[in-house]
């Protein structure tokens, strides 16, 4: 027998759609983080229901573990197609699976997953508790302990899904004769996807309603409020399509509903009228643009960073806007909270910005909810003569909520400061006026706010942002290069007053683009001499490894 | 009574337009709803864009002056963040029918507890009188100088299909019959939809003869969907009135029975604490 022990240990498990591929790496994700192990999970699917390739890659690590890694040290593949795909991500001494249903092959073990599987009920479906029962047999797991595993990964159709590991599992530890020690680590915090995290997060700042239209990769927000409706008392609302959505979004802060949105690029293009409404009637709301490869419908269920410009420019018109876009799982929890608060402190409209790499990935999260801000706006506390648009120093009005024995009226036109429409120049200018000092009042304050995060202090400076981060940072992790690592999380408002020391510096940008949008924006907003644009648009993340040896050529 | 119903702003609409007779009939609407104890403090309006919107600054009521087409949206938004919210908005036949038609197809069929006034002159008047999506076929325009190639658009026959539970029309020209179509939309819950016959002075200068000469009131609704939609397909009399009117389950109270999220908003402690529930399931 074989004994390997490894740092980072990374499980791949492939297959068709439809043979419960995404649930068997978030059933090993689950295993991984329940033995205190940090953990990254990345999912890689296709645009289709049935068919095609699917797979999970899992990394985990005693200590932080940032993303997936490629190189696996066990991988199960379901069907030939995922065999042929992964044996060449095998690491040395690494164990690869073969379903022995479909054909034999020199390298690996085969199963017979397929042969076995026949004689359930779901026989596609099942084939994923195949993952849980072999990696059960690799890491040394007792019989007792797959059953609770399966008990709890597993519970609808139970009998049978035991049935079938057990099978797997005996016959894994007859034919396999490596096992992996996997040492428990100290981590007790869960794992979540970015959609999850940012739903959380903006539910610890009071949102009151989520309102959404399916599209891949923002889906799982709507379906994350749909299904915790009862316990967070967040209404989940699906209307007929984005222009819907984000009208009835700004309808509902009127009354005073915290209130976010979610799309991808296409959808976020059609609601884009609406955002310069929100701007102009000065309506709070948070719309999430979780990224695809565009143009257009580009590659659905894959990740990039190409709408970096489209976000910053949302919206005709001039109005203040926030964008932010968050490095990590746990800082989009965080980030997504804050931007609540900061838009309702503003009444102006923002954009969280992230992209499938964060949004449908998995990781651990360690947050506390009550450091979040609860979103509060300037209440109106006088007594009649309430005027919705006043002008104050700030440009900040206080709001009324109806009901209310005072009128308010919210407007889409310029409008004089009770919100009765103007064509009056001197007024058009004033409420001009009003919009641009609330933006000078959020740069000041912006100013107070951690907008900027920094990973390392010596060596050369690497700029990155959104997802891409966690990407540098396991790369640097993994090649162990010393360099300083600068993401500004926010975008827009841009925070150039941290940035002065970069100003004509020569620095790396590492970026998800074909056009290096961001590394424009560095250049543009603060003089950053972009010397080395690694680049990656081939809609998938970038791989640690890989990623280490193009920023050591960059070095 | 209805003049503190007005506002400072400088009515801009043409001389003899129908709109007048719909702001009319909206004040005294609302007078009657108060009597009805739907007090003007927990009304909110609407509007989209066009000659009709301008109501929404002649109406000393609040809400948000919405964009074309798209307040029907706004008032779904409004009333589903506070159902104790009355929601009424203004609509153009552009924006209604045109624009916004898929807003309020999906409205009707979801039956959202909102009313919509439809301000129907057949023209996209404000924007120097192109053809509409109830333009009759021939109608010139500058964006059909030989006269509209498509059939006019039945938006009733659309309402009743899309399974609204109010569907009405009325008339500017016949105010107090307008009144009280308002006032019955607005208690009615759920969906309802009052489209109303507006002359438009400067590019149908036909319409009030036209409309003076055939409508009439209907004397009862129709007993069911299909004789409704029977009705709306008279051209020789134009009916008006509820032409069709149903009890259906309401959209908020079917997706979160009583709960109002803004006046029953959880606390914040709470809040966090289910959060933390949440986030300790996985742990």
């Amino acid at each position: 027998m074989v004994e390997i022990m490894n740092d980072i240990f990374t499980y791949i498990i492939g297959g068709k759609a439809g043979e419960g591929v995404k649930k068997a790496g978030a059933a090993a994700a689950n295993l991984f983080s329940e033995m205190g192990r940090k953990t990254f999970k990345m999912d890689d699917y296709q645009s289709l229901i049935r068919g095609g390739h699917n797979f999970s890659a899992v990394s985990t690590s005693t200590d932080d573990v940032y993303s997936h890694y490629m190189e696996a040290d066990l991988i199960v593949n379901l069907d030939d197609r995922s065999y042929n795909l992964h044996k060449e991500h095998l690491t040395d001494d690494g164990l690869i699976i073969y379903n022995s249903g479909d054909t034999e092959n020199e390298e690996g073990i085969g199963l017979p997953i397929d042969e076995i599987s026949e004689d359930y009920s779901k026989s596609d479906l099942i084939k994923g508790v195949a993952g849980i029962s072999v990696l059960s047999a690799v890491i040394g797991l007792d019989k007792d302990k797959l059953e609770s595993l399966i008990e709890k990964e597993y519970s609808r159709g139970f009998e049978e899904n035991l049935s079938f590991g057990e099978d797997i599992y005996d016959l894994a530890k007859e034919k396999i004769d490596k096992r992996v020690t996997l040492e428990k680590g100290e981590d007790d915090s869960p794992i979540f996807s970015g959609n999850e995290a940012l739903s959380l997060g903006a539910a610890s700042a009071g949102l009151d309603m989520y309102i959404g239209y399916p599209m891949t990769p923002a889906s799982s927000i709507l379906h994350f409020f749909a299904a915790h409706k009862k316990d967070l008392q967040i209404m989940p609302i699906h209307p007929e399509n984005e222009i819907s959505v984000a009208n009835i979004a700004v309808g509902a802060t009127m009354p005073g509903a915290r209130v976010m949105v979610g799309s991808s690029g296409g959808g976020l293009a059609l609601m884009e009228e609406t955002i310069s409404l929100a701007g102009m009637s000065e309506s709070p709301v948070l719309f999430v643009l979780a990224s695809r490869p565009g143009p257009s419908t580009g590659v659905p269920t894959y990740t990039e960073q190409g709408d970096l410009n489209f976000a910053l420019n949302q919206g005709h018109g001039e109005f203040p806007l926030v964008v932010a876009s968050p490095g990590s799982m746990e800082e989009a929890f965080y980030l997504a909270g804050e931007m609540l608060d900061i838009l309702w402190t503003y009444q102006t409209p923002g954009i969280f910005l992230t992209e499938k790499h964060l949004s449908e990935s998995s990781m651990n999260i360690d947050v506390d909810p009550s450091k979040v801000g609860w979103a509060e706006p300037k209440k109106f506390e006088g007594a009649g003569d309430y005027k919705r648009y006043e002008k104050t120093d700030d440009g900040i009005s206080p709001l009324k909520f109806p009901p209310s024995e005072d009128v308010i009226k919210w407007n889409s036109y310029e409008n004089d400061e009770k919100g009765i429409t103007t064509e009056e120049p001197k007024m058009v200018e004033a409420m001009h006026d009003k919009r641009r000092d609330k933006n000078e009042k959020l740069m000041v304050d912006m100013k107070e706010r951690d907008t900027v995060n920094q990973f390392g202090d010596t060596g050369p400076v690497i700029f990155t942002y959104g997802s891409t981060t966690m990407s540098v940072r396991e790369a640097v992790k993994a090649g162990d290069i010393e360099a300083q690592i600068v993401q500004p999380k926010y975008l827009r408002p841009f925070p150039f007053w941290e940035l002065e020391d970069h100003m004509n510096q020569e620095v790396i940008v590492v970026e998800q683009s074909s056009t290096g949008q961001f590394a424009s924006l560095l250049r543009e907003k603060c003089n950053i001499v972009p010397k080395t644009v690694i680049r990656k648009y081939d809609g998938r993340p970038f791989e640690p490894l890989k990623l280490a040896e193009k920023i050591k050529g960059a070095i | 009574m209805t003049e503190d119903l007005g506002t400072y702003a400088e009515n801009t609409w043409c001389p003899g337009c129908g709109n007048f007779g719909i702001l009319n009939a909206m004040k005294k609407a609302v007078e009657k709803l108060e009597e009805r104890d739907i007090g003007r403090e927990r009304m909110l309006i609407s509007a989209g864009i066009g000659c009709h919107a301008k109501i929404y600054d002649y109406l000393n009521l609040s809400g948000l002056y919405s964009i074309h087409g798209r307040e029907i949206a706004t008032i779904e938004g409004m009333k589903l963040a506070n159902p104790e919210l009355k929601v009424i908005g203004f609509g153009g036949d552009g924006d209604a029918y045109g624009e916004g038609l898929s807003h309020l197809i999906f409205a009707a069929k979801r039956n959202n507890d909102i009313t919509m006034i439809v301000h129907n002159n057949s023209s996209y008047s404000l924007t120097t009188g192109q053809m509409s999506p109830t333009s009759e076929k021939g109608y010139k325009g500058p964006s059909t100088p030989e006269g509209s190639i498509e059939q006019p658009l039945n938006p009733l026959m659309v309402m009743l299909s899309s399974g609204a539970s109010f569907v009405s029309r009325g008339y500017a020209g016949k105010i107090e019959h307008l009144t009280d179509l308002i006032v019955e939309a607005v208690e009615h819950e759920g969906f309802s939809l009052v489209d109303v016959l507006q002359p438009c002075v400067v590019f149908h200068d036909d319409q009030y003869q036209k409309y003076n000469e055939a409508v009439e009131i209907l004397e009862e609704s129709a007993e069911n969907r299909y004789e409704a939609m029977k009705l709306t397909e008279e051209t020789e009399r134009l009916p008006i009135g509820v032409f069709y009117k149903e009890e259906q389950p309401v959209y908020h109270k079917e997706l979160y029975h009583d709960l109002n999220v803004v006046e029953d908003k959880m606390e914040q402690n709470k809040r966090i604490e289910n959060v933390k529930k949440l986030l300790d399931k996985r742990r």
